[in-house]
């Protein structure tokens, strides 16, 4: 309430231009009209429908990696410096790349997802399996449980704390990467709404849609926290 | 094997020397060990740190590879994993995302595919131990001696024919040990097991075990071997000093300390103090 106040204040006052910050008195309305014609809608579920596919996609495919390196050390140290490498590109960047790959649809956008979403996942889920405690692996050994168990029953368990950091993270990155691919690419997301706006100098409508984005990202966030407390019931 | 003598050997160590490499040099920890333990019997290894005593300890249980000289553990050489030997860590090593039940079934079901049978088994140890009312409690709720009776547990649980019990008690305040100390003793009569202790405590190797083996430092040697020839069953809580008059079985009860008793069964009937 402050923070809007103060911002209307600003606005009005022309202390800072309208036309940069844009007037609360504009876009609150300027949003619930959005909402209630449904074009918000239209675009939000647009933009969560190719999150969710790059965070399940980037999931799986961060897990299974994440278990290939755990289970073939050598194999983790071969290839470490080029995830290292990957991991170091500006997304951003490799956008107009995806487009030209994948095409203008749904699949560059879900692309620049997984790219996010992948290697916070992985990175998270090794770090976790890495913090084996050396007493239980002690034990594990001297009840004589194989290899396999050790990992399922010990190092998974491990993980657990860490891959959810990187789950619930990456929830949060895979919405911004789908989000800049649809500010370069267009198409019906909230980001092609943003670029739109932006084009068009209409600072109100911006922040109407940052303010969808910023509650949607949120919610995931919230959800994902509500998950992990439960299967992670042991730790408090 | 000699027909007829299963179930019977006990621990047979000869002529064990193991090293170390350390930057380059070699240490020799364990100096020519022999030691033989009958079956069923309660022996403790003290000394000073760095002794050797773990490494032993890990000798009979597998967890390191034996170097020079022979050992059996019942019939055969030492082997991890083997479902006749359990080994207990001076930290708890329990799992935090399983419950005092889970975790102690985690080991026993590497033993005893009978889930019924497991049920019965681990609610009946960790009566025992005391713990009665807390199989399902996560190891972050329990305290450090509530989290060693688990692992107690767990070890007894495994209903091994050999125990290797690595300073179990090492990290327990005072009050905690003496009562643990018993549950140990307990467990011990209960299951018959062959028991071998590595502690650094004087007063809790006497209280404890049949056979006090003493061990030198580096290079660990066995310096003497004093059979404890105080009658069972023993009862820990009542002997709140180290006793004194040990060698002589001289028994003068002078006890009746506070807690001395309380939740100790075997002990205000047929047990012995001085």
């Amino acid at each position: 309430m402050i923070v809007i106040g103060v911002w209307e204040t600003l606005a009005r006052t022309g202390l800072i231009p309208a036309a940069f910050i844009g007037q609360p008195s504009k876009f609150l309305p300027l949003l619930v009209d959005g909402i209630l014609s449904g074009k918000i809608a239209v675009a939000a579920l647009d933009t969560l429908s190719a999150t969710l596919m790059a965070f399940v996609l980037g999931g799986i495919l961060a897990l299974a990696t994440a278990l290939m390196l755990a289970v073939y050390p050598t194999l983790k140290e071969l290839i470490d410096p080029y995830i290292d490498a990957m991991n170091a590109l500006p997304r951003v960047a490799l956008v107009p790349l995806f487009i030209v790959w994948f095409g203008l649809g749904t699949l560059s956008k879900v692309v620049s997802g997984v790219s996010l979403m992948y290697f916070i996942l992985l990175y998270n889920t090794l770090a976790g399996a890495q913090s084996v405690d050396p007493d239980h692996l002690q034990l594990a050994r001297s009840l004589g449980l194989p290899r396999r168990q050790v990992f399922l029953r010990v190092v998974i368990p491990t993980a657990i704390p860490s891959i959810f950091v990187g789950l619930r993270l990456g929830l949060v990155y895979t919405l911004l990467g789908v989000v800049t691919a649809e500010l370069i690419a267009g198409g019906k997301g909230l980001g092609s709404l943003i670029s739109y706006y932006s084009n068009t100098f209409d600072a109100d409508g911006v922040f109407a849609v940052l303010l969808v984005l910023i509650v949607l990202a949120d919610a995931l966030s919230m959800v994902m926290t509500r998950v992990e407390r439960w299967l992670t019931r042991w730790n408090r | 094997m000699s027909p007829g003598a299963e179930g019977t050997a006990g621990i047979l160590i000869e002529n064990v020397v193991h090293s170390y490499r350390a930057t380059g040099k070699s240490l020799t920890v364990l100096d020519r060990i022999s030691l033989s333990i009958k079956r069923g019997e309660f022996v403790a290894l003290v000394g000073p740190s760095g002794c050797g005593k773990t490494t032993l300890l890990d000798i009979l249980s597998g967890l390191v590879e034996l170097q020079r000289g022979r050992v059996m553990v019942g019939h055969s050489p030492p082997a991890v994993g083997r479902p006749d030997t359990a080994r207990m860590f001076a930290r708890d090593a329990l799992l935090p995302w399983r419950t005092a039940y889970a975790n102690v079934d985690f080991a026993m079901a590497t033993r005893n595919p009978d889930r019924e049978r497991r049920r019965v088994v681990i609610h009946e140890l960790l009566d025992d131990v005391g713990l009665n009312g807390f199989e399902n409690a996560y190891p972050r709720q329990l305290s450090q001696g509530m989290r060693q009776r688990v692992a107690l547990a767990r070890t007894f649980s495994l209903e091994s024919d050999f125990v290797f019990l690595d300073e179990p008690f090492g990290a327990l305040d005072a009050q905690t040990k003496l009562v643990l100390q018993d549950k140990l003793l307990r467990l011990w009569e209960k299951m018959q097991s062959t028991v071998v202790l590595v502690s650094h405590d004087l007063a809790e190797a006497v209280a404890l075990a049949d056979r006090v083996v003493v061990m030198s430092a580096r290079p660990g040697r066995i310096a003497a071997d004093i059979a404890i020839d105080l009658p069972r069953p023993r009862c820990r809580r009542r002997w709140r000093a180290p006793p004194r008059t040990m060698p002589s079985k001289k028994r003068s009860c002078l006890t009746a300390t506070g807690s001395a008793g309380t939740g100790c069964s075997s002990c205000s009937g047929g047990s012995f103090c001085w």
